[in-house]
């Protein structure tokens, strides 16, 4: 391997080992553990949308069906069945992925800024059943009552995850599964064919690529993640708030990939720790933070469409002395 | 379940879909024209309810709502169009749609914090309650004003744009609003105008809709996704399609609360599912 490449390969694995050491004290310094696994969970979901949007340049708004179904099937099976966290895991993951599948496949019918308008309604297609289905879903009250699952493997170990320092030890151990998976993905070739649709579909079409196939397959390995993340979130919370498939989770997503910097992984994790430890601060003052939220949220669509990311990257350019080679 | 009963979840159906044709008309030239899917329509319908409300405590005049409200909505529209709108156009449309989602995130908050989280009731002025009896049914009579004055609307817009100068050049510009352009049109202009059109029309849905259904801050949300299925179910950027998809949603919602109250909303969104399916470019669409 050239020196090139292998300086490369070191400044590319560097980020990634600052960011897993980040993560390793973060539960440490902030104000209370529940609130770094909050972080983390969300940050799952951010990158997860960024393969779609940063990476696929497709705008959806249906990641509350993907992320709330998630935490509903977890919720459920362990309210019901109480079965192996991994199972559970598994059938959650399975089940949005199948979800994913189908509003994909709508969504991607046609081009353009039409997926939008469809996956908005399937979201709240989602949430209109959770608020009727009361039977099943505890309608606007919620699912409560799921008892975190330890962690077993039958035979082998049994480790009870009700510390909130484990269950986040636990989260963290997926955070940086999915997210090397994710980083693989969008390296790989099939990666260079989503970014390729996403700089000119059209074009991506005359090479001969069907590209619906691969937005569809993108919207099922992220709506996949976003199921991992909501399953997850149920585990952490104890509970499946109605919320998680409105509107407004949807929304808070978009904002942290956007606010993050989107199509650059780091940034939408950036995004979420940003937007949910200034909620956690912001809503203990005022009700109405989210007043602020979207101001700053159309500031950074006016100024820095980039992100926080994009900033850093351009103090970093802007510090660094010019040489002429960059030119 | 009677016919009587049936007949008048009809006329509600009429009702309820007069309002979603008006806002998904609003939404869908704005989509023609201007390629924004615009997530502060919903704001705007609120918005007029709101001021509507506030009109109607402080003159007790609602009239006086039907025509000072849209222009108001439509101003504010404008003035969010020259402000920030405008500084997107030549980027991606992502940064279009997401400018309105935060538009109607900040107006939403706005709105709580002014009026308080919890909705109000609007009880229609007293020349338009009671009801009208027609043989041997009776309907209420605001319900029958307000399917009168939005049929006036829609008549309205329609010999707007298609029997008028300036229709004409909507119509062209949801073809190709490049070659608009070209002609030598100010399209910036056009676009501004259009957006006010679409707010005031918004706003005035809300300023009807308010009498039937109360005020409340989420109203906006929940009505956005309902007009987004409209959108779809009807075609995209088609007058017509608005009309019937809007129609289509209201009566087919109001018909399954007879059956099945609890399935109300969902119905809308299988019916588009179902209709996406058979026809991908919905019942009316013009294009891609």
């Amino acid at each position: 391997m050239s020196w090139g490449g292998l300086k490369v390969k070191f400044q590319k694995n560097a980020s990634l080992v600052i960011m897993v050491g980040i993560f390793l004290v973060l539960p440490f310094i902030l104000p209370y553990r529940a609130l770094a696994t909050e972080v983390l969970i969300f940050a799952l979901a951010t990158i997860a949308f960024d393969l779609l949007l940063g990476y696929t340049g497709i705008m959806m708004f249906c990641q509350a069906s993907f992320f709330g179904s998630g935490a509903y099937i977890t919720g459920l099976l362990i309210h019901h069945f109480q079965p192996n966290i991994f199972l559970c895991m598994g059938t959650a993951v399975a089940g949005v992925a199948l979800l994913a599948l189908v509003f994909g496949y709508m969504g991607t019918l046609r081009i353009g800024s039409y997926c939008v308008l469809l996956t908005l309604a399937f979201n709240e297609l989602i949430f209109f059943i959770a608020y009727q289905w009361k039977t099943l879903t505890g309608g606007s009250d919620g699912l409560r009552n799921i008892p975190r699952p330890s962690l077993e493997i039958p035979g082998l170990f049994k480790v009870s995850l009700l510390s909130e320092t484990r269950f986040y030890f636990f989260a963290l151990f997926f955070f940086i599964l999915s997210f090397v998976l994710i980083r693989k993905i969008t390296e790989s070739p099939f990666g260079r064919i989503l970014q390729g649709i996403r700089e000119n579909e059209t074009r991506a079409q005359a090479i001969g690529y069907n590209t619906q196939l691969f937005k569809i397959a993108a919207f099922v390995i992220g709506g996949s993640f976003m199921g991992l993340a909501g399953s997850l979130y149920a585990m952490f919370m104890n509970f499946v708030d109605i919320n998680l498939v409105a509107f407004d989770t949807s929304g808070k997503i978009v904002m942290m990939e956007l606010i993050g910097g989107m199509g650059t992984l780091f940034g939408p994790i950036l995004g979420a720790a940003v937007v949910a430890l200034a909620s956690d601060i912001a809503n203990a003052y005022w009700d109405r933070w989210l007043l602020i939220l979207g101001v700053v949220f159309v500031a950074f669509v006016l100024f820095a469409r980039g992100g926080v990311w994009g900033i850093i990257e351009n103090l970093r350019d802007w510090v660094r002395v010019p040489r002429l080679k960059d030119k | 379940m009677t016919l009587n009963l049936v007949l008048v979840q009809i006329v509600n159906g009429l009702v309820l879909g007069m309002i979603y044709v008006l806002l998904a008309m609003g939404l869908s030239i704005v989509w023609g024209m201007m390629n924004i899917i615009n997530f502060s329509h919903g704001l705007f319908f609120a918005l007029g309810a709101y001021l509507a409300y506030t009109l109607f405590s402080v003159t007790g005049n609602f009239f006086m709502g039907m025509i000072f409200v849209p222009l108001g909505t439509a101003v504010i529209g404008m003035f969010l169009e020259l402000t920030l709108l405008k500084r997107l156009y030549r980027l991606n449309i992502l940064y279009q749609i997401l400018m309105t989602f935060g538009l109607a995130l900040i107006g939403r908050e706005l709105i709580i914090i002014l009026y308080g989280p919890v909705g109000k009731s609007f009880v229609p002025p007293d020349i338009l309650s009671g009801t009208i009896t027609l043989g041997t049914f009776f309907f209420p009579t605001y319900r029958i004003f307000l399917l009168f004055v939005s049929i006036c609307i829609t008549l309205g817009m329609w010999l707007f744009i298609e029997k008028t100068k300036y229709g004409s050049v909507i119509r062209a510009g949801t073809e190709d609003s490049e070659m608009v352009s070209a002609l030598g049109i100010n399209i910036s202009r056009v676009f501004t105008l259009i957006f006010g059109l679409s707010m005031a029309i918004a706003g005035l849905s809300g300023v009807l809709a308010a009498p039937i259904r109360g005020v409340e801050p989420m109203m906006g949300e929940a009505i956005l996704g309902i007009c987004f299925a409209v959108v779809i179910i009807g075609g995209m950027g088609s007058f017509m399609g608005a009309i019937i998809g809007g129609v289509i949603v209201g009566l087919s919602q109001s018909l399954v609360t007879l059956i099945m109250p609890s399935a109300s909303i969902i119905v809308i969104f299988l019916v588009m599912a179902l209709i996406l399916l058979l026809k991908p470019r919905g019942l009316l669409g013009i294009r891609d």
